[in-house]
Parts: C-alpha cells; sequence; structure tokens
C-alpha cells in the first residue's frame, strides 16, 4: 500500500487514530460506515484514476485495507499485464 | 412434502388460540402466553430448526407462511414468532457445534423461545454498532447490557444480544452472544405503553450475567456478517410477512362482513365507490405480497447478500410493506365507516389492526432505509435490478 492510499482512507477511519493503517486493517472495525463507502469509492476513483466495476461493490471488497488496496492495483495493470 | 404442509395443523391451532386471545392481549399490552404456549406444545417455534436437530428444517417460504397466517390473527403474535425464528436462524448459520446442540433441539421441542436484545439507548436504531462491552472475566465473557425494547423480552428463555467485541477499539466491532436466562439477572426497568403491537410486550431491560466463550455466536466482531446474511433479511422477510398478513386479515374481515346480510345493506355491491376502493385496497396487498414472494426467492439464491442490489432489495420491502399495509389498514378504516372501522368493539378489529400497522414505518425506520438505499444506488450504475 502507498502512502497516498493510506493517507486517504485515513479520514474515513474515525477510530483509526494517528497510527498506522495495515494491510490487514478492518475498515469497519475502523469505523467506516457503509453510507460513506460511497465517497471513500468516489475519492479512490480520482486519485487513482480507475473505475471500480459494479460486481467489486460487494462488502469483501471493504473488509481490509490491503484487501481494498489489492482491488485498486488489480485495476491500475493494464490488461494482459505488463509494466506499470 | 414441505415443512409447512406438516405443520398446517399447528399453524391452525395457534392461529385459533391467538385470534381468541387476540383482543384481551391488545387492551392490556399483555404478551400472548396461551399462543406463545401453543407454539411450544405444536413444535411451531421449532420450524427453522434443521431436521438433523430435531426440528422442521423449514425454509425461509415456509416462515412467510406461517408469519403470514399468523398476522391475519394477531400482528403481535407473527412479530414474535417471527422474530424468534430470526435468531433461531441465526444460531443455526453461524452458532459453534456446541451451541448448536445445546440450544436448537430444545428451541425444537419447545422448551426455548429465544428473545432479540439488538436495541441500546443512544444509538439512534443503527443495528451494526453496540455501546455496551463484552468482558473477559477469567474463562468467562461478562455482560451488562440495558436495551430500551426487547419484544417479549420477560417471557424469552434465552437470549441473543449484541454487544462490543472484548477488547474492542470502536463501536462498530460488535458481537453476537447468547445467554440463558439462567445465565443472567434480568431487570424489566420500565412499561411498555405503545399505541400498538402492545401484545409484543416490547419493554426496557437490562441484563446482567455472564456466558462462556462458545456462546459467542460466529466470531468475535462478526456480528456484521451476521445481520447482512442473516439478521436483516430474516427482519425484512419476517416484519413484512406479520404486516402483510395483518392487512390482508383485515381485508378478509371486510368482505366476510360484506358478504354478509348486515354487511350487504351497507356495502352495496351496486355501489362504483365501494368497488373502487375494494379494489384499491386489494392491489395494494397484491403488490406487497408479490414483492415479499420475489425478494424471498432472490434471497435463497443470492450468492452474496452484501451485493448493493439485493440490499435494496430487501429494503424496499420492509419500507413497502410498512407502507402499503399501513395505507391498506387505512382505506379499509375509510370504508367501513365509524361502527366499524373506528369503534375498538367492531368485530372487525379495525382500528386495532390501523395501530397495529401504524408501528411498521418505525420499526427500523423507512427513512434510515431510504438513505442507505439513497447510497446503496451509487454502488450499482449498471442498476442491475435483482
Amino acid at each position: 500500500m502507498n502512502t497516498e492510499f493510506t493517507e486517504l482512507l485515513r479520514p474515513f477511519l474515525k477510530f483509526a487514530g494517528p497510527e498506522e493503517i495495515t494491510e490487514d486493517a478492518r475498515l469497519r472495525d475502523l469505523g467506516l460506515d457503509s453510507m460513506r463507502e460511497i465517497e471513500l469509492l468516489f475519492a479512490i476513483e480520482e486519485t487513482f484514476g480507475v473505475a471500480v466495476p459494479d460486481d467489486k461493490l460487494v462488502d469483501s471488497t471493504f473488509a481490509t485495507a490491503g484487501g481494498l488496496w489489492g482491488v485498486v492495483e488489480e485495476l491500475r495493470t493494464p490488461v494482459g499485464g505488463g509494466s506499470r | 412434502m414441505t415443512a409447512v404442509a406438516g405443520y398446517a395443523p399447528a399453524v391452525e391451532t395457534v392461529a385459533e388460540i391467538a385470534a381468541e386471545h387476540a383482543r384481551q392481549a391488545d387492551e392490556t399490552a399483555a404478551f400472548p402466553t396461551e399462543a406463545l404456549a401453543a407454539m411450544r406444545r405444536s413444535g411451531l417455534l421449532g420450524l427453522l430448526v434443521p431436521e438433523a436437530e430435531g426440528g422442521a428444517g423449514g425454509t425461509l417460504p415456509d416462515l412467510v407462511d406461517v408469519t403470514l397466517a399468523l398476522g391475519r390473527v394477531d400482528m403481535s403474535v407473527a412479530m414474535v414468532f417471527a422474530m424468534h425464528c430470526q435468531q433461531v436462524a441465526a444460531i443455526t448459520a453461524y452458532g459453534g457445534e456446541k451451541l448448536r446442540a445445546e440450544v436448537l433441539p430444545s428451541v425444537a421441542r419447545g422448551e426455548r423461545y429465544l428473545g432479540s436484545v439488538t436495541t441500546e439507548a443512544g444509538k439512534g436504531g443503527h443495528l451494526l454498532t453496540a455501546e455496551s462491552a463484552l468482558e473477559h472475566d477469567g474463562e468467562m465473557l461478562r455482560v451488562d447490557r440495558q436495551a430500551p425494547i426487547v419484544t417479549g423480552g420477560p417471557y424469552a428463555d434465552a437470549f441473543l444480544i449484541t454487544t462490543r467485541a472484548p477488547g474492542a477499539g470502536s463501536a462498530a466491532q460488535v458481537d453476537l452472544v447468547y445467554a440463558d436466562r439462567d445465565q443472567v439477572e434480568v431487570e424489566v426497568t420500565g412499561g411498555w405503553r405503545p399505541l400498538g403491537m402492545r401484545a409484543t410486550h416490547s419493554v426496557p431491560m437490562r441484563l446482567r450475567g455472564a456466558v462462556p466463550q462458545w456462546q459467542v455466536i460466529g466470531e468475535h466482531g462478526g456480528f456484521r456478517e451476521i445481520a447482512t446474511t442473516v439478521f436483516a433479511p430474516l427482519a425484512h422477510v419476517g416484519w413484512a410477512a406479520a404486516w402483510i398478513g395483518a392487512a390482508a386479515g383485515a381485508y378478509a374481515r371486510v368482505l366476510r362482513h360484506a358478504r354478509s346480510e348486515a354487511g350487504r345493506r351497507q356495502f352495496a355491491p351496486s355501489s362504483e365507490l365501494v368497488l373502487l376502493r375494494l379494489a384499491g385496497i386489494r392491489a395494494r396487498l397484491d403488490a406487497a405480497h408479490a414483492l415479499l414472494r420475489h425478494t424471498v426467492s432472490v434471497v435463497t439464491d443470492a450468492p452474496d447478500m452484501s451485493a448493493a442490489p439485493v440490499q435494496m432489495l430487501l429494503n424496499t420491502l420492509k419500507i413497502r410493506a410498512a407502507e402499503e399495509s399501513f395505507a391498506a389498514a387505512h382505506e379499509l378504516v375509510e370504508l367501513a365507516g365509524l361502527r366499524h372501522g373506528y369503534l375498538t368493539d367492531s368485530p372487525l378489529a379495525l382500528e386495532r389492526t390501523f395501530r397495529d400497522l401504524r408501528s411498521a414505518s418505525l420499526n427500523y425506520a423507512n427513512d434510515r432505509l431510504r438513505l442507505a438505499n439513497g447510497a446503496l444506488s451509487l454502488r450499482d450504475p449498471g442498476v442491475r435490478l435483482a
């Protein structure tokens, strides 16, 4: 996870405090609620220039910081692999 | 043969007894103890207990059938039944082996009626947060939980309680814990003086005690998943069935009255006004019932219950069933007039159904679900209709 991503996450996690946000951080435990999930999604799409497909918009995508980052990474990778 | 076909006589018996006591229970805001006793005796409490654990192995459509039937005679009884089944389903799906073995066969034998403790002051009706904590005390987990509304609480043999997980850093880490009545000190901290659904006897309570680790249902902090896959779907489906049943029962009483000798003078079949009103009410019931059945089939086959289209459909069911059922009751009152629509001693009991159904939009607030659906709809720009 890059810093840009974790700092983007932080305002949505009202219980995270100043501590480091790790890959296995459970986003809902840290205060991400379903009403703000969509705002987080918009922020991610704008910042990383990706469009998260509808079928990824399920609870499991937003379960952990690392899992969500994985989805972003996957979407940033051009089809057929190759360098970023 | 479905479970419900086998249970038809049980449903009939319970409905008869519920009908017999409905007026008294409503007048005194007393719990329907006779109907509960009949549910125990007849095995109906075990409808959703798997066959392997001694139950009927009933499915979601079975729950709907039974709840609709009970709702026709007493909405409170239907709510009590549906919410008990919601607890059974949570234990069946997420309870550990020991808990299932301890609890489910006794539910099937009618020995345990399960109460639900999810409300909490200060959290504004949010299901997915908890303020009071579950704390380690040696091998045990200590519970001290106050809840403003516990349906049938004083009559429950055991409770499923939401609490903050041990050592939780936030109110969003919620556990669901099973507690037998003899494991907790039960204190009723107030009364129950509502407009309607009076027989649910949903008093405020304080529960204090300790339970072993194996009575935590699912993992620590796992309530969110239980809520998504079991609690919310069964609540919305069960409530919708109770409400639609209540409205259908009232409608049936009006129609029977309209066809009686006395009623024929009041409800002339040549009156276009009467016909239009009757058609409008029927349309509400058919639409809400169709939505209920469709939602059940979607929920039964959904690969991921957290998907936005499924969540929105479940919320829409709750919202629309509440609105249509209450509107139907309102129109029945209007149609029947003062004598049969408004007086408490009318045998049609429309005013009771009207008061009961007024609760529907508030029983998990429709507005809160509309807000959720607004956010969810942005998660589904493709509008994948479920």
